[in-house]
């Protein structure tokens, strides 16, 4: 259960860094595009691979502790209060995440359902990129849960992975 | 129900979720939430999916993983050490010396970077154990630092310029080209400044180095010319009009690569190493302004930012009164907020206000990331003094101390901005002239 928990986040994140890498790739064939006089539009694929990029990392983020939240209060908590405090925003989070995640799933099907094409050139039916939202949410929801469990069962949870974005390449380099 | 009301009670639920520890983005999705659903009659559940959906792939953010991932591959190569045995030549005949090598460190690493705790912690790695070899004065020697770490949300293209385009809907070019006279502006006024302190504090600064003859200093800084050129590359497609910022961003990125490459230091590892990090990064950003998109929706729909545009402009503050209340807003803000999530807090509810008083948007934009700086630089909360304070070994007392006056020239750097606007408008009409 945890290995397969943890190979989900992995490969989402990976996935999510792909197509980061696959934002870039378009934008050169546009500019190649432009350059020898044939017209491709990346405006279009650009912003769903960021969107790709965006919903599938956002499980991974979570777990690396990369998402932020103010812990100027709660870091002084000790004992139960701290516990509860952790419980109370897994299960919160959970909770919305879930909201957001269904309410995602009649968002796609309606796009479905009446064939909504993105307005470009691509016209990529809409239904296509929402479902990868749709996947990232829902790897986001099970994230949450994950967090909520491991907290309750008294261990630490990912988002409290000691973190400082800043001095991570400090510790690599060296 | 009274607006002010409902903005006081949607306020209330916003200070209570993010001080409970709650995800920044989580709490802005749910605060909007409540404003929908309790103090609206329009279905909340599906505005939130479709608001999201449709802010996710925006082609302006485009820009933002780019330049982020860009950053992280020059961060992995041997920038750090680059910069100290490539800037130290030129500007160790300076007075102050070697301190200058700080300042203008950063403002190179600024245009790299855009995020300026990682600006502050590339370049202190390697110059804080130089100068303290040198028996530089090490209050100087910190407090330029945490000064100048500033700079990488000014000196384009910053990450915190693409933030603020995307929740005021401005231009990001003409931010990015909007940045660059301040930031130079901010350098001189560090510099001048360890130039007049040099001259009160000779004893304080080491006698320079032999003078070297130019080629010798060319050889030196041979490794930073070509990141020189990358940065001045982007910036300038920019200003030329040649490129949007998304396709000067992933100039950047191939250039970046390239240049890793020949220097030896890519290799599959810190490849995918600086993606993975640019992707969170990135996913932390933007989820920050999905959370912000649907608050602003949710407050759109009940009229607040209208409304306290209103309410402000009936007090009959100047403008010039209404910027010093920001500003202290703004530093309160500070202590408990990092920088992105200050601006898409608040520019939906403060740009109506601003523009109301007859401030100018771009102009806006840069007078926010200035205050940001500052806020970077007051305790409990200012993220270059934690970066400090990890790598010096100084408690946050002292190296709060070394910053003060750096914190006090970044204020005469707003009132400057702030009684001459010219000195971000003007490049950015020259541009919108052509």
């Amino acid at each position: 259960m945890r290995k397969g928990l943890d190979l989900l986040y992995r490969v989402s994140g990976g996935i999510a860094a792909f197509f980061l890498f696959m934002i870039a790739a378009t934008i050169v064939a546009q500019i190649a595009g432009r350059f020898f006089g044939f017209t491709i539009d990346s405006t279009e694929s650009g912003g769903f691979f960021l969107a790709g990029t965006t919903f599938m990392g956002m499980a991974h983020t979570l777990k690396a502790g990369n998402h932020v939240r103010v812990s100027l209060l709660v870091s002084k908590f000790k004992g139960p209060l701290a516990w509860l405090s952790d419980i109370w925003i897994c299960l919160f989070a959970a909770f919305g995440c879930g909201y957001l995640t269904w309410q995602t799933a009649s968002m796609v099907h309606d796009s479905w359902r009446f064939g909504d094409l993105s307005p470009g050139l691509l016209a990529v039916p809409f239904w296509i990129p929402q479902s990868v939202m749709l996947a990232g949410l829902a790897i986001l929801t099970i994230a949450f849960l994950d967090e909520l469990f491991l907290v309750l069962g008294r261990h630490s949870p990912g988002y409290a992975t000691p973190h400082e974005t800043a001095l991570d390449g400090i510790e690599e380099g060296e | 129900m009274d607006i002010l009301i409902t903005t006081g009670v949607l306020g209330l639920a916003l200070i209570v979720l993010l001080g409970g520890g709650l995800w920044i983005s989580v709490t802005l999705m749910a605060v909007g939430y409540l404003a929908i659903d309790v103090f609206s009659p329009a279905p909340a559940g599906s505005l939130l999916a479709t608001t999201v959906w449709d802010h996710s792939w925006g082609w302006a953010l485009t820009a933002l993983p780019l330049f982020v991932w860009m950053g992280e591959i020059l961060f992995r190569s041997r920038l750090s050490e680059d910069m100290f045995s490539g800037l130290a030549p030129w500007v160790d005949r300076l007075p102050g010396s070697l301190l200058h090598v700080n300042i203008v460190g950063c403002g190179v690493m600024a245009a790299v970077a855009g995020s300026s705790s990682v600006t502050c912690a590339t370049v202190g790695r390697m110059s804080l154990p130089e100068l303290q070899r040198r028996g530089y004065n090490e209050t100087m020697a910190i407090g330029t630092l945490a000064g100048s770490g500033t700079l990488g949300l000014l000196i384009p293209p910053s990450i915190m310029m693409i933030v603020y385009g995307i929740s005021a809907q401005q231009s990001i070019s003409r931010l990015f080209i909007a940045g660059i006279v301040p930031g130079l502006l901010i350098m001189a006024l560090f510099m001048g400044y360890v130039m007049i302190w040099s001259a009160f504090n000779r004893g304080a600064v080491p006698p320079a180095d032999e003078p070297l003859p130019l080629m010798e200093k060319l050889r030196r800084s041979r490794r930073l010319i070509p990141i020189l050129m990358l940065i001045a590359g982007v910036i300038g497609s920019i200003y030329g009009g040649y490129a949007t910022p998304t396709e000067a961003a992933t100039l950047g990125v191939f250039g970046a690569l390239g240049l890793a490459w020949v220097t030896g230091a890519l290799s599959w590892q810190s490849f995918t190493q600086s993606l993975m990090a640019a992707m969170r990064t990135s996913c932390m950003i933007t989820a920050i302004i999905l959370g912000a998109a649907f608050l602003s929706v949710g407050m759109a729909f009940l009229g607040i930012p209208a409304a306290l545009a209103a309410w402000v402009s009936g007090l009959g503050l100047s403008p010039g009164m209404l910027l010093v209340l920001l500003t202290l807003i703004y530093m309160v803000l500070g202590c408990f907020l990092e920088g992105a999530s200050m601006i898409v807090l608040t520019t939906s509810v403060a740009l109506p206000m601003v523009v109301g008083a007859g401030f100018d948007p771009i102009w806006f934009g840069i007078y926010l990331i200035l205050v940001v700086e500052m806020a970077q630089l007051t305790p409990p909360v200012g993220f270059n003094l934690f970066v400090l304070h990890g790598m010096s070994g100084r408690d946050m007392w002292t190296v709060t101390k070394a910053s003060l006056p750096f914190f006090g020239l970044l204020v005469v750097g707003v009132a400057l901005c702030a009684m001459f606007p010219g000195i971000v408008t003007y490049l950015p009409n020259l541009m919108l002239a052509r």
